[in-house]
Formats: C-alpha cells, sequence, structure tokens
C-alpha cells in the first residue's frame, strides 16, 4: 500500500490506489484502534467498488446519529440496538457520490445528550492523548477515529450546543459546525431540530473545506435547508486574512475557563494579529442567558423527538402484553439511558400548560436576542475568537463526580453560537501538559468562508 | 331548556399525495401499510416537507367559509401516546391555524366559524373481536397515516341537531364544489361535537362519520341529558362514542382536566408566508359555489329556490346531473320535480349517491318524454323509476313488452265501452252527480292498466258524454 497521510495527497493519487487491498487495510486499522481507543459503534467491512468522485475511496466515518442504509444506526440509544436504516442521510449519499467510502459509525453520547460521550450504553471513547480522558461529546467517537486514524480519514459529526467543537478540541483536530440549514438534516436521527446541525471534524482545514463542499446545499426533503446553491470551499483556503476584524468576548474569558487556556487562545490572537488581522475587545451580554434558554429548547424539542421510540415499527421490541401504554412504558425504561430519561422528563416539565409560557416560550425569545447580539456583532467584526472549551479534556474520574448541572456548564463558551445557528471552527490551539486545547472562531450566518480562511492561516505556524 | 352545541369538523382533503410526504392518498384498492414510506410512518431520520397543494385547498375552504387568512402559519407538535400516531405526536396547528373568524348561513343563520387549520390524519385501528371499548386486539394501517385533515371547529352556535345535519350538508356540498374532498372517501368527513344543557357540564361525541349520525347522536343526548337534569342528576364532562348499530352514545372516559398535548413549534417545518400573491392566486381561481349556485339555478331554469337549494346541497353530482339534464330537456321545472321528488327518494332508499347509482343524464331525459309523450303515465313513471333506479336498465327497455303504445283511438275505444258498459253512472252524472266521472276515470284506468293519463281520460269521457 501506497503510504499516503493526507487526504490532499489521497484524493489526488486515488486513481493508482488497489481499493480491495486498501480498504482491507484500513478495516484493519480501525479494529485496532478500535480496541484501543473504541471510537466506533460499528465498523462497516461491507465494502462495494466506490464511485469515481471528488473523494474517490476515502475513508469517511459517520456519527451514529447519521442514517445510513443497511448498516446498523442507533444514535448511541440500546432503544434503537439492531436498527437498519432503510435510506441513506442527505450528508451520505452525496458522501457515496462523490466516491467516499462508510468505514464506520461512530459512538456518541445517547441521542446526543452529553459533553463527555460517556453517556452510552455502546463504546466510550477514550482520548488518544490519554486513555484516561474523555475524548468530550457527544461527538466523542468522530474526534477519537481523527485522532487516532493513521490513514486519510475524514469524520461525519453532528453539533446541536457544542457536541462538534468538545470533541475538536478535546482531541486536537479541526471541527466546523456549519451555518443551521447549510447540510441537510435528512436521515438525521433528531437531538433538538432547530438547533441540530451536521458537520465536520478532520485533520486540516483543507478537509473540513473539501467534506463542507461535498455535504452542503440545498435538500428539498429538509425544509429548514437553506435555498443556496453549492460551492466549493477550498478555493478559500490560505486567503489572505488582512483586514480581518475580530471580536473577543469577555464574557468567554470569565469565571470557569482556565487560565492556561485562555492565555493560549490569547497567543493564537496574537497570531491572527500578526496575520494582517485586528481585534477588539467586546461584550455580549446575553450569553450568560444561554445554557438555561438552550436546555428549555432542546430537552422540549428532544422530549418530542424521542416520543416515536415505542417499540412498535423499529428498534428494540419485546413480547407484547399489557395494553399500550403498559407496552411503551417498558419498552422505553429499558431502552433509554438514565440521562435520555432526565431530559425526556425535564422536556415535558417545560411544554406543560402552566409553564408552557414561563419556559418553552421564553426561552425561544431569548434565543432571538441571542441572534440579534450576534447579528449586530458582526456587523462590525468578521469573526469572533474565543476558547473551544473551559477546561482541558477531563479524566473519566472527575466526569464522574460533576453534578448534572455542573456538566450543563461545561457547554458554556458554545450554547450561544449553536443557538444562534452561526458557524464555528474548533482550531488546534496547542497543547497544554501535553493535552490538547482548541480556538473557537465564529462568524455570521453563511460566512464559513472566514472561519476558513483564518483557520488555514494559522495552520503550519507554531 | 337552554343548549349549546358545537362541533369540529375532520375533512380528508383530497390532494394527490399525503401532507409531509410524497405516499398517494389513494388508498382504494391498497393492502394495509403499502401506502407508506418512511415519513409517515415517523421512521428515525425522516423529515416532513409540507405539501403546498394542500394550503391551497385549505384557503379555498377558508374562503369559501369568510375566514381570515393567517399572514403567516407555522405547524405544531401535539404530544400523546396512541398507538395510531406513528411519531407519537400529531403534527397539526396550534398558536396560528391556516384561518379564523367567519361563518356559514344555515337558512338565514349565521354559525360563527371559529378557526380552520390543517393536520395530519392518523393512522387506521382495526379492532379485533369487538368495538373499541370491548376488542381484544389491534391492528394498525398507516395508510392514512399523513393523509391531510382539515379541521373546521366552530363556535357553540347551533340550536338544534337538525340544523347541524344542514350545515353539514352545506359543507359537503362547499367541499365538493370547491373539489377539495371526495365524498365517497370511507370516513372523509368526521365530526366531533360537543353539547351542553343548562345546568350540566359539556358532553363530547368524539368520531361520528354519516351526517344523520350527528344529529342521532345529539338528539340522543338531549333526551339523556334532560332526563339526569330532571332526576337532579349530574351531566359530568366527558368524551361519548356514537354506537351507529344501536343508536346510542356510550361513555369513552370522563375527562376530569383540560388535556395537555405539550404544544411546541414542529422544528422540521419552516414558517409558510402565504402572501397576498397566493391569496389571490386562490381567489382567480375560485369556483361557483353552492350558494350562488343556487341562485343561478333559481334564474336560469325558473326553478324554486326550495327546489334549487335541495339539488345543490345535496351533492354536487346531483345539481351537476341536474345541469346536464337541462341543457337537453327543455322543461326543467319538471326534472327538478322528479329528481327531488322520486329519483332523490329512490336513491335514497338505498343510500347511494347519484354517481354511485347507475343512472345517467341520458336514460333519465328518456324517461321524461316517456312521459311527455303520454306513452307512460304518471302514475306508472312513479313505479318505474324505482326499477330504473334499482337495474340501471333505460326506461324504453324496461317498458318494453309492458307497455302496448297506447294511441288515442285506442283509448277512445276503450273509453266507449266503458260508457256502455256503464249507463247507469252515465246518466247519474248527466243528472248532475259529479262524483260519477271519477268513477267512469276510474273504469278506464283499470281497463288501460292505468297506462292513460287521468286528465286526458276524462277530457275524452266528457266529450264523449256530451254527444
Ligand atoms: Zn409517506
Amino acid at each position: 500500500m501506497i503510504e499516503i497521510k493526507t487526504v490532499k495527497e489521497f484524493v489526488e493519487n486515488a486513481d493508482s490506489i488497489d481499493f480491495d487491498d486498501f480498504i482491507s487495510s484500513v478495516i484493519e486499522k480501525c479494529e485496532k484502534i478500535q480496541s484501543k481507543y473504541q471510537p466506533f459503534i460499528t465498523i462497516n467491512k461491507n465494502h462495494a467498488k466506490p464511485k469515481k468522485g471528488l473523494i474517490h475511496a476515502l475513508p469517511v466515518s459517520v456519527k451514529d446519529c447519521i442514517c445510513t442504509k443497511d448498516l446498523q444506526s442507533t444514535a448511541g440509544s440500546k432503544i434503537l440496538e439492531g436498527y437498519i436504516p432503510p435510506f441513506d442521510a442527505t450528508c451520505v449519499t452525496k458522501i457515496k457520490q462523490q466516491g467516499g467510502v462508510i468505514i464506520g459509525k461512530t459512538t456518541q453520547d445517547e441521542f446526543g445528550f452529553g459533553t463527555f460521550n460517556v453517556n452510552s450504553k455502546y463504546a466510550i471513547p477514550k482520548n488518544p492523548f490519554d486513555v484516561e480522558r474523555s475524548c468530550g461529546g457527544s461527538s466523542g467517537g468522530a474526534g477519537c477515529i481523527t485522532a487516532a486514524a493513521d490513514f486519510p480519514h475524514i469524520a461525519i459529526a453532528e453539533s446541536t450546543g457544542g457536541s462538534i467543537t468538545a470533541p475538536a478540541a478535546f482531541t486536537g483536530t479541526y471541527g466546523l459546525t456549519p451555518t443551521y440549514g447549510r447540510v441537510s438534516r435528512y436521515g438525521l436521527i433528531d437531538y433538538a431540530n432547530s438547533m441540530d446541525k451536521i458537520g465536520v471534524i478532520a485533520k486540516s482545514t483543507y478537509d473540513i473545506a473539501l467534506m463542507l463542499s461535498i455535504i452542503s446545499g440545498y435538500d428539498p426533503l429538509d425544509s429548514t435547508s437553506a435555498d443556496l446553491a453549492e460551492q466549493d470551499f477550498t478555493k478559500f483556503i490560505g486567503k489572505d486574512i488582512k483586514g480581518m476584524k475580530i471580536a473577543v468576548p469577555k464574557e468567554y474569558f470569565g469565571e470557569g475557563v482556565d487560565k492556561k487556556i485562555a492565555d493560549l487562545i490569547w497567543e493564537k490572537i496574537k497570531q491572527l494579529e500578526s496575520l494582517g488581522a485586528s481585534y477588539e475587545e467586546i461584550s455580549l451580554p446575553m450569553t450568560k442567558y444561554a445554557i438555561p434558554a438552550y436546555y428549555i429548547i432542546a430537552v422540549s424539542e428532544a422530549s418530542t423527538n424521542l416520543a416515536k421510540f415505542c417499540g412498535l415499527r423499529y428498534g428494540l421490541h419485546k413480547q407484547l402484553s399489557g395494553n399500550f401504554d403498559e407496552y411503551f412504558a417498558s419498552v422505553r425504561s429499558q431502552g433509554f439511558g438514565e440521562e435520555t430519561k432526565r431530559r425526556i422528563i425535564l422536556g415535558t416539565y417545560a411544554r406543560m400548560a402552566g409553564f408552557r409560557d414561563a419556559y418553552y416560550l421564553k426561552a425561544l425569545k431569548i434565543r432571538t436576542l441571542i441572534i440579534q447580539e450576534f447579528k449586530k456583532t458582526f456587523k462590525s467584526f468578521d469573526i469572533i475568537a474565543a476558547p473551544s472549551m473551559p477546561v482541558l479534556p477531563l479524566k473519566f474520574s472527575e466526569i464522574e463526580n460533576l453534578k448534572p448541572i455542573e456538566n450543563y456548564m461545561m457547554d458554556i463558551l458554545t450554547i450561544a453560537p449553536n443557538m444562534a445557528g452561526i458557524p464555528m471552527i474548533s482550531v488546534p490551539a496547542g497543547l497544554i501538559n501535553g493535552l490538547p486545547a482548541g480556538l473557537h472562531l465564529m462568524a455570521d450566518h453563511f460566512n464559513e468562508a472566514a472561519l476558513i480562511k483564518a483557520s488555514s492561516s494559522l495552520e503550519g505556524l507554531e | 331548556m337552554k343548549m349549546m352545541m358545537g362541533i369540529e369538523v375532520h375533512c380528508q382533503l383530497s390532494s394527490k399525495s399525503k401532507l409531509f410526504c410524497s405516499c398517494s392518498t389513494d388508498t382504494k384498492d391498497k393492502n394495509p401499510n403499502e401506502n407508506t414510506c418512511p415519513i409517515c410512518l415517523g421512521f428515525p431520520g425522516s423529515k416532513p416537507k409540507v405539501n403546498k397543494a394542500v394550503i391551497d385547498y385549505g384557503i379555498m375552504v377558508a374562503k369559501a367559509l369568510n375566514c381570515k387568512v393567517a399572514e403567516k402559519m407555522y405547524f405544531s407538535r401535539k404530544s400523546y401516546f396512541y398507538p395510531d400516531m406513528s411519531k407519537n405526536f400529531q403534527i397539526t396547528q396550534y398558536e396560528i391555524p391556516l384561518a379564523v373568524n367567519g361563518f356559514l348561513e344555515i337558512d338565514g343563520e349565521k354559525i360563527r366559524i371559529k378557526r380552520i387549520h390543517i393536520e395530519e390524519d392518523p393512522a387506521k385501528l382495526v379492532h379485533k373481536g369487538g368495538d373499541i371499548t370491548t376488542a381484544s386486539y389491534v391492528l394498525i394501517d398507516y395508510n392514512r397515516a399523513g393523509m391531510p385533515l382539515l379541521e373546521i371547529v366552530t363556535e357553540p352556535d347551533f340550536t338544534t341537531p337538525k340544523q347541524v345535519r344542514l350545515f353539514l350538508e352545506k359543507l359537503s356540498s362547499i367541499l365538493e364544489h370547491l373539489g377539495v374532498y371526495e365524498a365517497e372517501r370511507e370516513a372523509s368527513l368526521r365530526v366531533d361535537a360537543n353539547i351542553s344543557l343548562e345546568g350540566g357540564e359539556r358532553i363530547e361525541i368524539k368520531n361520528i362519520t354519516g351526517f344523520a349520525d350527528v344529529e342521532k347522536a345529539l338528539n340522543y343526548e338531549i333526551v339523556r341529558q334532560r332526563g339526569l337534569l330532571r332526576m337532579n342528576m349530574k351531566v359530568e364532562r366527558e368524551t361519548r362514542h356514537f354506537d351507529a348499530d344501536r343508536r346510542v352514545t356510550k361513555s369513552l372516559r370522563k375527562k376530569e382536566y383540560e388535556e395537555d398535548y405539550g404544544y411546541i413549534f414542529d422544528p422540521d417545518l419552516a414558517e409558510v408566508e402565504i402572501s397576498k400573491e397566493w391569496l389571490n392566486r386562490i381567489a382567480a381561481k375560485m369556483p361557483e359555489l353552492p350558494d350562488q349556485r343556487v341562485q343561478r339555478f333559481v334564474k336560469q331554469y325558473g326553478i324554486d329556490e326550495y327546489q334549487a337549494k335541495v339539488i345543490v346541497y345535496t351533492d354536487k353530482n346531483l345539481a351537476d346531473f341536474f345541469e346536464k339534464c337541462c341543457e337537453r330537456y327543455k322543461n326543467a321545472e319538471k326534472a327538478a320535480k322528479w329528481i327531488i321528488t322520486y329519483l332523490l327518494k329512490s336513491l335514497n332508499w338505498h343510500s347511494i349517491s347519484i354517481k354511485q347509482s347507475k343512472v345517467n343524464v341520458d336514460s333519465f331525459i328518456e324517461f321524461l318524454e316517456l312521459m311527455d309523450s303520454n306513452t307512460i303515465t304518471e302514475r306508472y313513471a312513479k313505479e318505474l323509476i324505482k326499477e330504473y333506479v334499482d337495474t340501471g336498465i333505460s326506461p324504453k327497455e324496461l317498458i318494453k313488452g309492458k307497455v302496448k303504445s297506447l294511441s288515442e283511438k285506442d283509448l277512445k275505444d276503450i273509453i266507449l265501452k266503458v260508457l256502455e258498459e256503464n249507463q247507469k253512472a252515465v246518466q247519474e252524472y248527466l243528472q248532475g252527480k259529479e262524483k260519477s266521472i271519477e268513477f267512469l276515470i276510474g273504469q278506464v284506468l283499470v281497463k288501460t292498466k292505468k297506462q292513460a293519463d287521468p286528465k286526458i281520460i276524462r277530457k275524452i269521457l266528457l266529450s264523449c258524454i256530451e254527444k
């Protein structure tokens, strides 16, 4: 096998590869990685010859909440164990059309409910930098395999409140969360539909831009998909950032943010300045309302999304007995994990008559205000820079001791931009005590170009 | 005793595909669960996509019912666990429905329409080994899941159960004239009726399918509730079910509190903006509505308003049938009379509509013309029309061999013979006993086997006697 490590080299030389040889060696490597770090729920061993295209024969992993035809898709939940979707998600169809090869389904927190990928009855991924530590979540498997793979590969991940940024930051990889509506959600097993975004985790900005070019674009099957023409995002790689205006919000460097991480991020901002960008410190006062509002909207939507899992048509089944209420209650009690049950109960409560106005409807109003605050900022700035995560990758033993509310606070830096649906990228910022930290760049809706420019300008600099 | 009645009508719209997927709505001759896909089965990862044709239909109905159409509308999720729901929530409209504040006039009285909204139909449950309260198990047919429904909610403005039936008939005729629904389809119009009598609480009767059954169910409820109240017993808030076979309502569940459906906006469906252009486009293609048609029938065909209303409100196909007859048959009044009084009676006897029957315009005109040419008498025609509706055989064929065409000369011969045989009656008549002429006419009718018109018989009789 030809030793090609980067995606760019690989796709440029794809014609000279013996596919069967190549893919069997990739699967072998995946199995080795699996035994060490557990990024997968399912490794796909059946491969037809891929189509010719932009990513001919390129190994692609897909987060388990994204439906893949004829390949088990559980969204990390036991209630969907053994579920084989009858159709591909739109992004998977697009990847296959361009010759991508789905090597497996990556592990995640059940339905995306988590920041550390520990809420799973399947594999809990271990951080390749230190197996005692978490890969972040909920797309933990995607970050894990991207960091661990020594073959060309791109991961498809998904974020609702920070599920791409967190694992990218914890595994020292690039993670792009596109603008809401940029990538079709058709085939995504929903967490909170108004905030779910399919995105990419990869080893370089180029890989991110290449995959975004493939999976983005209008999809008639998703009513919330933006009616924009497909475009080639790789053309923004290495573009000059002279004159780029960066906002640095003080709320993102405050209490709860590891000082060492904050310092490292400032170094990165200064690097961008040295490349011709300018920065200014600003305030985003709505930030403090983001977490409660996010959780209310997310659990309200999630609790309705999860109602369909009742053991009648797919997923976990049991011997039919009792009446319908008794039957579905027993299936759901068995199939859902603890965090999932917690969110269903919270969500059902937030939607109840009498609470609905005070919680759900008010949270929607706060979201509108948060969006307005970002919109106002982007009138004067091209990007916002901040740390991706407030902490370095946590040890599993530390996570165990977090109370649910402390756990939710870990999303403080990612929730607001995720709620607003603006695009963001986590860029590896370097190591602290041998552990990776991420620089978070955010831009206005549909301005992924600015993120790609800024991210790629930092590549190769140390 | 004061009472309040209101209804919620669920009308299945006849768009080609379902509300949120491209599955066909035509379930005729389909196996259970054949018209399904990942979207209407609620498979993980599937997303709804609204069928704009359904909104077009909804706007047409809203306009016909004098409602105000929303500028922007949203879909919501109504959550409750029930086996007929593929997602355990129903996509419907809550805060901002398609249209509000309309009315429909029934014999001069306005029944206010509170709201009209679009929603998806749940699957059909097939109860095995009993009815909804006694079945031992239930099968689910998702062919119906995701069918487009229009829910029309009235204010509690009805004063009698009969008025409710008239409302439903007129509404059904409007929907047919708009071409948005098929009356023939199974359970295409389902009604939830609510009724409260002074001193009692509100009772809801769910899911009644026939218009006559709605009237019966409400009448039954009035008697039942009145009885309870007279005995100083409580009428408690509950949901009941109408047993059409036994013509009674049965309790389904007591309602102690308002059900909580935990509505949220459906985040998979973007808001739908209904622009001025959209409304204008619909306005331009609004067809003639029943009330306008009634007025036109009165003017154009000279029939009276009552007749026009019966023809138009019974069934759009009947109105179409009448108009087709009038294209070639000039005595519209006679056609109207025979359609309303005799044809409709025979159709109702068989509980079929004109469309389901074998009656057609050509043979019906033939039938009318048989009377005009005195080939058959009106009296015989009344018998003949039943046979015609039963068999669908053309009236000309039916009378072959039974009626030898009776010429005026033949009739005169018969009359002369009757006069000869009944000299006594003739004498009595000549002495001023008017009644005797009736006796003579009767005798002629017997001899002609009722195949002559009594008016003509009288005319000939009198002329012969005078001679
Ligand atoms: Zn369907």
